[in-house]
């Protein structure tokens, strides 16, 4: 089951700015409050998103991944001021090294649930309505990659088995065969795509493709919510900033754990950081509690 | 003033002798309606190009060509541009970028107007084509007649003052082709739009038509409206007769001096009118033949099929015996599970329950490439896809490759396919070159030389013009003579119901009925021929025009 998004219904602008925010945020600041906010929150909206599929990556991909990659550091590193055990090598195991695997995974982590957060919120024509302001031309050459992949796809099956219902599989033989196939369909795909290319480029400039002064559609708007929300990020931004600049919130892993205690500027950065990392989540949660409202009165 | 004035036009492509156009002279008024209509390769789509400039051939070229009284040489990019709309042959080409919403607005950016502009133009033409619920949609998603549609809809919002289309239904189903030229036909009348229009399936379009000009070798040979070219052509014997809607070849078939009917609305008043006062003895067509599957050679038994595990099913407990050597028709509408079922047959797909048998052995029996060798052929839908050499000649040749044979051998048999199929002046060209129908009969003509005993059409008659269709059903019909068994499916009822030996209605994953064609079509009234909807107020089971015709005459002598 896939849940309603709103946040992607907001402008490209908000969602491509609250993806590198919450990214830049998470990998570079390595601090154990900013990572549990950031992994959590990445857990919950790409599940939220992506339904039953989610939680099946989190659970058996990326949970995975990060007990691997945080097994990883104390064997490979061996920094740190606390020796807990010796390797049979000779080497140290260290707390330092374990902790700072623990922390390292939870921030790979973080990053590739966001990206899938990312991937289901930024679709292509939002990431071309975004870039193709700076360069228009490049937009359209975009959209019209986007377009010709999947078609280059669907064709390049429908070649194979035209091929294959006439006696020439191009799947079977052995591997030199199978080069020659290979190499021989993407010769037909190539003609195929020139020459209906010429059709392409035809119909572009029966459009008048070509002509000065072309412009650049979009069908999004900056509305009222819009700016509303772009103030809260930007507020959630400053406070989250104006600590860790004046010191208030830092950690050292080597050669000894050394961070910051809990002082109200440090928990007034964590709550901020969680602002920002749960906006999504805290968006859906408040338009499905108003659907609610708003069914219960019908 | 006239939309276009074509004065005295010939043109002829370099290397060639002869002329595409031939002293062309056409004039066509502000907001007509022109049907131009020709066999494959009469120059029509070469005198539409002439139209619009920016895709005008290179060539030799005289006479002059004007809009709007300027000579079209002199109109700037921009007007013509937005002026003269022109939509291609497929429409999955002419789609530049991913979505629809952009697509839409493509023309009115290279016009470069403003966001508001086509925010105006582009919702005004989603609503006027029906487009607004797929309107933020990626366009690989969209269905063929979808696509065209689109086209339509991004040249419309350019507001042209005609619209020039190629051949725009030929790559669709006849639901979808008869959806888009009402559409055209709409557009004509509500906004005031020109249109000129290339088809070679009349049928839907001739009763809109103001003006239907016939070409033959680059000549215009008729121009006139359509009950009068009609009969010109058939007074004239011209091939181009056959390609007329059913309502028109039935009413030259018999003797009467009635007015000539367009559609089968007129044709059922007009054989009323022709048969008032005859007392009518004859309602029946007595063809004697039967479906008969007890020697099948191929056998579908409660076949299921999905494409994912969660999927819905797309085949449904399929059970069908295929008669040998006979043709196998498979009609019914898009997605209900056709294509799929010709996968299954070679294997592509495999069902998830039920079994499938070729002569007599299952198909998971057959290992490597025995099922394709000497077996077992499909003509796909898309005929490039079979394409890999660069001259038709080569492809040919390339099919017996394998073959133990001298190279004298191979070129002799490769002409005698050649002929076969009418192809062989196109044996230099490469096969990208060459029309539609054309590549049609050229892969049909490598699929040929694989010598298989059963052979799969998809959709065989899709782009072949009328003329070529009368060929291919003698080739099948040979075929089936000489042992071949063949499966087709189609969209093409008046194929099927004439030449067809049994029709199967696909519906829903499963075939409904499987009968002979003159059963079959007698018994629907919608999913059925012209001919038997014209008729089936008078006669039992007339299915094809020659049926109707011959009741007719008999009745009409024993009058």
């Amino acid at each position: 089951m896939k849940n309603y998004d709103t946040f992607s219904t907001c402008h490209p602008l908000l969602n491509f700015g609250f993806f590198v925010i919450v990214m830049m945020m998470t990998m570079c600041f390595m601090h154990p409050a900013y990572l549990i906010i950031s992994f959590t929150a990445a857990f919950i909206y790409s599940v939220y998103l992506n339904g039953r599929r989610g939680l099946r990556f989190n659970f058996l991909i990326a949970l995975p991944m990060m007990i691997l990659a945080a097994l990883f550091n104390p064997l490979l590193v061996h920094k740190g001021a606390t020796i807990l055990a010796y390797f049979p090598t000779g080497n140290p195991l260290t707390l330092e090294s374990i902790i700072y695997g623990i922390a390292s995974a939870m921030m790979f982590v973080s990053v590739i649930l966001w990206f899938s957060c990312y991937n289901r919120i930024m679709t292509s024509d939002k990431f071309i309505y975004l870039f193709g302001r700076l360069i228009p031309s490049v937009s359209l050459v975009f959209s019209m990659v986007l377009r010709f992949v999947p078609k280059f796809k669907t064709q390049a099956a429908v070649v194979a088995n035209g091929q294959k219902c006439i006696g020439r599989d191009m799947a079977k033989g052995d591997r030199k065969q199978r080069l020659r196939n290979g190499l021989r369909m993407l010769s037909i795909l190539t003609t195929w795509a020139l020459e209906n290319g010429i059709e392409t480029a035809d119909s572009m400039r029966s459009r008048g493709y070509g002509l000065r002064g072309r412009t650049s559609f979009s069908i999004f708007f900056f509305d009222t919510r819009d700016k509303i929300l772009a103030v809260v990020m930007v507020l959630a931004l400053l406070i989250t900033f104006v600590p860790i600049a004046a010191g208030a919130v830092h950690i050292v892993y080597y050669p000894l754990v050394m961070m910051n205690g809990s002082t109200a500027a440090a928990v007034l950065n964590y709550i901020s950081f969680g602002i920002l990392c749960y906006m999504p989540l805290l968006l859906d949660l408040t338009e499905d509690v108003k659907w609610r409202v708003l069914k219960s009165k019908i | 003033m006239a939309c276009f004035e074509i004065k005295d036009l010939s043109f002829s492509y370099p290397g060639r002798d002869r002329a595409a156009l031939d002293h062309v002279n056409l004039t066509v008024e502000q907001g007509e309606f022109v049907v131009l209509c020709g066999k494959s390769g009469c120059g029509k789509s070469t005198l539409m190009r002439h139209l619009k400039p920016v895709l005008a051939p290179h060539g030799e070229k005289s006479g002059r060509i004007l809009f709007y009284g300027t000579d079209i040489g002199e109109v700037d990019f921009r007007a013509q541009s937005s002026q003269i709309g022109y939509v291609l042959q497929n429409p999955d080409n002419q789609i530049v970028t991913d979505k629809v919403w952009h697509e839409l607005s493509f023309g009115l950016e290279s016009l470069g107007a403003d966001n508001e502009t086509i925010r105006l133009r582009v919702a005004e033409m989603a609503s006027y084509f029906g487009i607004q619920t797929w309107f933020q949609r990626d366009v690989s998603g969209l269905s063929g007649g979808q696509k065209q549609l689109l086209n339509l809809a991004s040249i419309m919002a350019m507001q042209p003052l005609v619209l020039l289309l190629d051949e725009p239904t030929s790559q669709l189903d006849p639901i979808a082709a008869s959806d888009f030229l009402e559409t055209i036909r709409k557009i004509n009348r509500e906004v005031g739009t020109t249109i000129i229009i290339t088809e070679h399936r009349l049928e839907d379009v001739f009763p809109y038509a103001d003006r239907v000009v016939v070409m033959e070798k680059g000549r215009v040979i008729a121009n006139d409206t359509p009950r009068v070219v009609g009969r010109d052509l058939k007074d004239k014997h011209n091939e181009m007769f056959y390609a007329l809607p059913s309502p028109m070849r039935i009413y030259a078939g018999v003797d009467n001096d009635l007015e000539c009917p367009l559609t089968v609305r007129e044709g059922r008043a007009w054989i009323s009118r022709l048969m008032d006062g005859v007392d009518i003895g004859e309602r029946e067509i007595v063809d004697g033949k039967t479906f008969d599957d007890s020697d099948p050679v191929v056998e579908m038994k409660e076949v299921w099929f999905r494409y994912e595990k969660e999927g819905a099913d797309i085949v449904k407990g399929l059970t069908v015996k295929i008669p040998k050597n006979k043709i196998f028709c498979i009609v019914g509408g898009n997605g209900t599970g056709k294509s799929t079922t010709m996968k299954l047959l070679t294997g592509i797909l495999r069902p998830y329950r039920g079994k499938i048998k070729i002569w007599g052995r299952d198909i998971r029996k057959y290992k490597n490439n025995e099922l394709f060798d000497h077996n077992m052929a499909m003509l796909p839908q898309n005929p490039q896809s079979l394409f890999v050499k660069s001259t038709v000649k080569d492809e040919l040749l390339e099919m017996l490759s394998a073959a133990k044979l001298t190279k004298e051998e191979r070129e002799a048999k490769a002409m005698e396919i050649a002929a076969l199929v009418d192809i062989e002046d196109l044996l230099d060209q490469h096969p990208y070159d060459i029309s539609g129908g054309e590549q049609q009969r050229a892969a049909l003509a490598k699929v040929l030389l694989t010598e298989p005993k059963i052979l799969l059409l998809d959709e065989p008659t899709k782009g072949l013009d009328n003329y070529f269709k009368f060929r291919l059903a003698s080739i099948l019909k040979d075929l089936n003579q000489k042992g071949v068994s063949v499966i087709m499916v189609s969209h093409d009822i008046e194929f099927c119901a004439s030449y067809g030996d049994s029709c199967s209605m696909f519906f829903d994953g499963d075939i409904v009925i499987t009968d002979t064609p003159n059963k079959f079509f007698s018994g629907n009234s919608f999913y059925t021929t012209s001919a038997n909807r014209l008729s089936r107020h008078l006669f039992l089971n007339a299915v094809n025009n020659e049926d109707v015709i011959s009741l007719c005459k008999r009745n009409l002598t024993t009058k």
